[in-house]
């Protein structure tokens, strides 16, 4: 009887699906300069308002019946290639609300995000900070923390407009990329929420993909763009998401890197990583953090460049110590990047906070304190490569 | 005509649990949070030791005058008129508590799901469906408990476990939290969630065997208790300490969080929220009917279903009060914690009372009048 009560007041909010703009995907950009377009939706130009927070809005919008439910579909109909899965609306605000409100004005039915997929942020957007898109997204119940928030180094509006040839809706295939970089282990798990859950800790800074449209319309993952506070303050190279996995111990093991093979010159094998898994631990030391990272991965040999040489278990065993000796480079890099940046994605924060509490309370306490000591932290680095497996050639 | 007495102490456990959890799960990770950063599942565990506290107190004061309801033996113990005083505090708590009960699942409905809805129907439906049900006996109260108990654990039980999977141990560290100064008002508004588990006053003169509520609290705190802790934990495992502030219901954003395995549902709050309804409309049955049972009494009427429909109006317009959302959270948690002094330090007053004055009611002696 009470699983009934929705529904006896349900009229009210009735609404049929067609009805409903389906927002799949947002971009959001800063707009361009002397393109605003000033809508006196929200208010009259009267007020005052700040020109430094504009933004302008893509939205890609589902249009009802184009949809294909599965790839058993296709092209039935003639359909398909030539017809457009989905509307793309641009608006123009002082805040996101402000823009989703002038888009309202110019689609008929009401906007529905349970639906969305992905959120896209310009460069130029995320180093402005993302606090009003926070604010927005958080408040909107409609809205999943599972999504994608990506930032790229085109405009939004750009990455909206793309009409890829892999799936038929374009924001579905900017979250597959995704999806499946996740899978395949070269991308962490950066969704939404996560990213949320890091701007707000005190010891952690949030990062997310950073991504790149190629001129062919393909997206590239560019590396991960670095955050302190809300702010965008710089990005990683794209190898170096492969570090931050390895620090960060992401058990999906993937990601290709090249090593010179050692005693032979100029030739070089890859290796492929399969599982990873590490272990850190901080302490204080003489009055600054430390913190002891041991990082472990296994994997394949995938190529070696010639057959000028043989791989034999000696072999594997010193290009397993020349692997490790290029992680660690690698890692020490990423780390002063970061430090550099005073951009903890790492989490080390947390775990001064969780394991050396008296020190978080007495020298820390808030996130502005903690990126200027991680800056000054230091660090241990410890990696153990093994190679297993080389494949099926026999040499 | 006895009072009836067929409740058992299964029942008597289900009444406890599907009362006390509630419409406060949505908001109990925050004010825990709130309180004590990282150490909120200790706040939340404090809470619960104070609840079975206060619970296994009501059982002993009960014991003592077995057949006999609170609001008949107080005249006892403190004199006619002071326990009428009180009788009409402890009713008054209670018809305020199932106003906000009732106003909280309002905002929650129509925030999230009914946008258009207007606030006095979804109120309304929900206090007319717990006014109607208050028309029934005692042992019908405790079957409807009964009956809904596994419709709520199960579920709320399955989504935890299943959005550890995005839980990091390091956001449940330090225990005790990084500021421990707030830790005593959050585990007393944690405690204060519990008071429908008054409830008990009713239920256990009419139960087979009395003695054994000491074991059906057991049980109760144990499993409604246990949940409470598994929610806060997981609530703050998973987004982490400073991100729960920001959230208004983190319960409902942990649903919102997690998905079935195999794409079967992506996200469950509407899963949840469904399972939250019943919770919610268990715990507003009680609390009315606490309120009606313990008003008939009062006024020394055998059958409380006169008020049942004559509260109504009351409760109503007391729902209607708070201006907005922040203003009713604002008064929930004064009337929560204040409340604590009529749910724990009443019953603890006639106790010692009744001690030193070496009253107890008689079993021979011929019970009081039944309500129903």
């Amino acid at each position: 009887m009470t699983l009934l009560v929705p529904l006896v007041t349900g009229c009210w909010d009735r609404l049929e699906i067609e009805e409903r703009a389906v927002v799949l995907g947002i971009g959001i950009d800063v707009p361009e300069a002397g393109t605003f377009e000033e809508n006196q939706v929200t208010h009259r130009s009267d007020i005052p308002l700040k020109k430094s927070k504009r933004v302008h809005l893509t939205a890609q919008i589902a249009v009802p019946g184009r949809i294909p439910l599965g790839p058993g579909e296709g092209g039935g109909g003639g359909g398909g290639g030539g017809m457009q899965t989905v509307w793309v609306v641009e608006a123009d605000g002082h805040t996101i609300e402000d823009a989703m409100n002038n888009m309202q004005q110019r689609v008929s039915s009401p906007l529905f995000f349970g639906h969305l997929r992905v959120i896209v942020i310009s460069e130029e957007y995320a180093r402005r900070g993302v606090q009003n898109l926070n604010d927005y997204f958080h408040r909107n119940p409609e809205v999943r923390r599972m999504n994608w928030l990506l930032v790229s180094k085109n405009s939004a509006r750009e990455l909206m407009k793309v009409s890829p040839k892999l799936e038929r809706v374009p924001s579905l295939y900017l979250m597959t990329s995704l999806d499946q970089a996740v899978k395949m282990g070269k991308l962490p798990n950066l969704f939404l929420g996560y990213f949320w859950s890091s701007v707000a800790a005190k010891g952690r800074e949030g990062t997310l993909p950073y991504v790149e449209l190629q001129e062919s319309g393909t997206l590239e993952i560019r590396g991960l763009a670095l955050f302190r506070g809300d702010q965008m303050v710089g990005a990683t190279l794209p190898i170096e998401i492969l570090s931050y996995l390895g620090i960060e111990g992401v058990n999906q093991g993937g990601g290709l890197v090249f090593s010179q093979v050692p005693d032979v010159e100029d030739e070089e094998v890859i290796f492929s990583n399969s599982s990873r898994h590490s272990k850190i631990k901080v302490k204080i030391k003489n009055g600054i953090p430390h913190a002891t990272i041991r990082v472990y991965m296994e994997g394949n040999l995938m190529e070696k460049s010639s057959d000028r040489f043989r791989l034999n278990s000696k072999m594997i065993l010193s290009i397993e110590k020349q692997l490790q000796e290029n992680a660690k480079k690698g890692y020490v890099r990423l780390l002063q990047k970061t430090q550099k940046y005073g951009s903890d994605i790492f989490g080390f924060g947390e775990y001064v906070r969780a394991f050396e509490p008296r020190y978080w309370n007495r020298e820390i306490r808030t996130s502005e304190n903690w990126q200027k000591m991680y800056r000054k932290m230091t660090f241990d680095i410890f990696v153990d490569i093994n190679i297993r497996r080389i494949g099926m050639k026999g040499r | 005509m006895e009072y009836p007495r067929q409740i058992t102490t299964l029942q008597t456990a289900a009444v406890l649990i599907s009362t006390i959890i509630g419409v406060g799960v949505l908001s109990l990770p925050l004010f825990a949070v709130r309180s004590a950063d990282a150490g909120a599942p200790l706040v939340t565990l404090i809470g619960i030791a104070i609840a079975l506290a206060s619970l296994l107190l009501l059982a002993k004061l009960q014991l003592r005058f077995k057949r006999q309801f609170f609001i008949n033996y107080s005249e006892q113990i403190i004199g006619k008129w002071p326990a009428r005083a009180f009788g009409v505090l402890v009713i008054g708590f209670f018809a305020l508590l199932t106003s906000f009960t009732a106003r909280e699942f309002g905002e929650v409905v129509i925030t999230s799901v009914l946008k258009q809805t207007p606030l006095e129907v979804t109120v309304m439906v929900m206090l007319m469906l717990a006014a109607i049900s208050t028309r029934n006996d005692i042992s019908t109260f405790a079957y409807v408990h009964h009956f809904y108990l596994p419709v709520l654990v199960g579920p709320v039980l399955l989504i935890i476990a299943l959005s550890l999977k995005n839980a990091d141990v390091i956001n449940l560290l330090p225990v005790w939290g990084n500021k421990p100064g707030g830790m005593l008002t959050g585990a007393i508004t944690v405690a204060g969630l519990f008071q429908g588990s008054f409830i008990l006053t009713t239920v256990m003169p009419a139960m087979r065997h009395p003695d054994k509520a000491v074991k059906s609290i057991f049980w109760a705190i144990m499993i409604a208790g246990g949940i409470y802790l598994l929610i806060v934990i997981a609530v703050v495992a998973v987004f982490g300490n400073e991100e729960v502030k920001n959230l208004l219901w983190p319960t409902l954003e942990l649903a919102k969080t997690t998905s079935l395995p195999a794409n079967i549902l992506e996200r469950l709050d509407a899963a949840f929220l469904a399972v939250w309804v019943t919770a919610v409309f268990t715990t507003l049955f009680a609390t009315y009917y606490l309120t009606a049972h313990a008003l008939s009494r009062l006024l020394g009427l055998k059958d409380h279903r006169l008020f049942s429909s004559a509260l109504l109006p009351f409760v109503f317009v007391m729902a209607m009060l708070p201006q907005n959302i922040m203003q009713m959270y604002q008064i929930i948690q004064v009337v929560l914690r204040y409340g604590l002094l009529l749910t724990i330090g009443y019953p603890l007053l006639l106790l010692i009372v009744a001690v030193i004055r070496k009253k107890k009611g008689n079993d021979h002696e011929k019970p009081m009048e039944p309500s129903s």
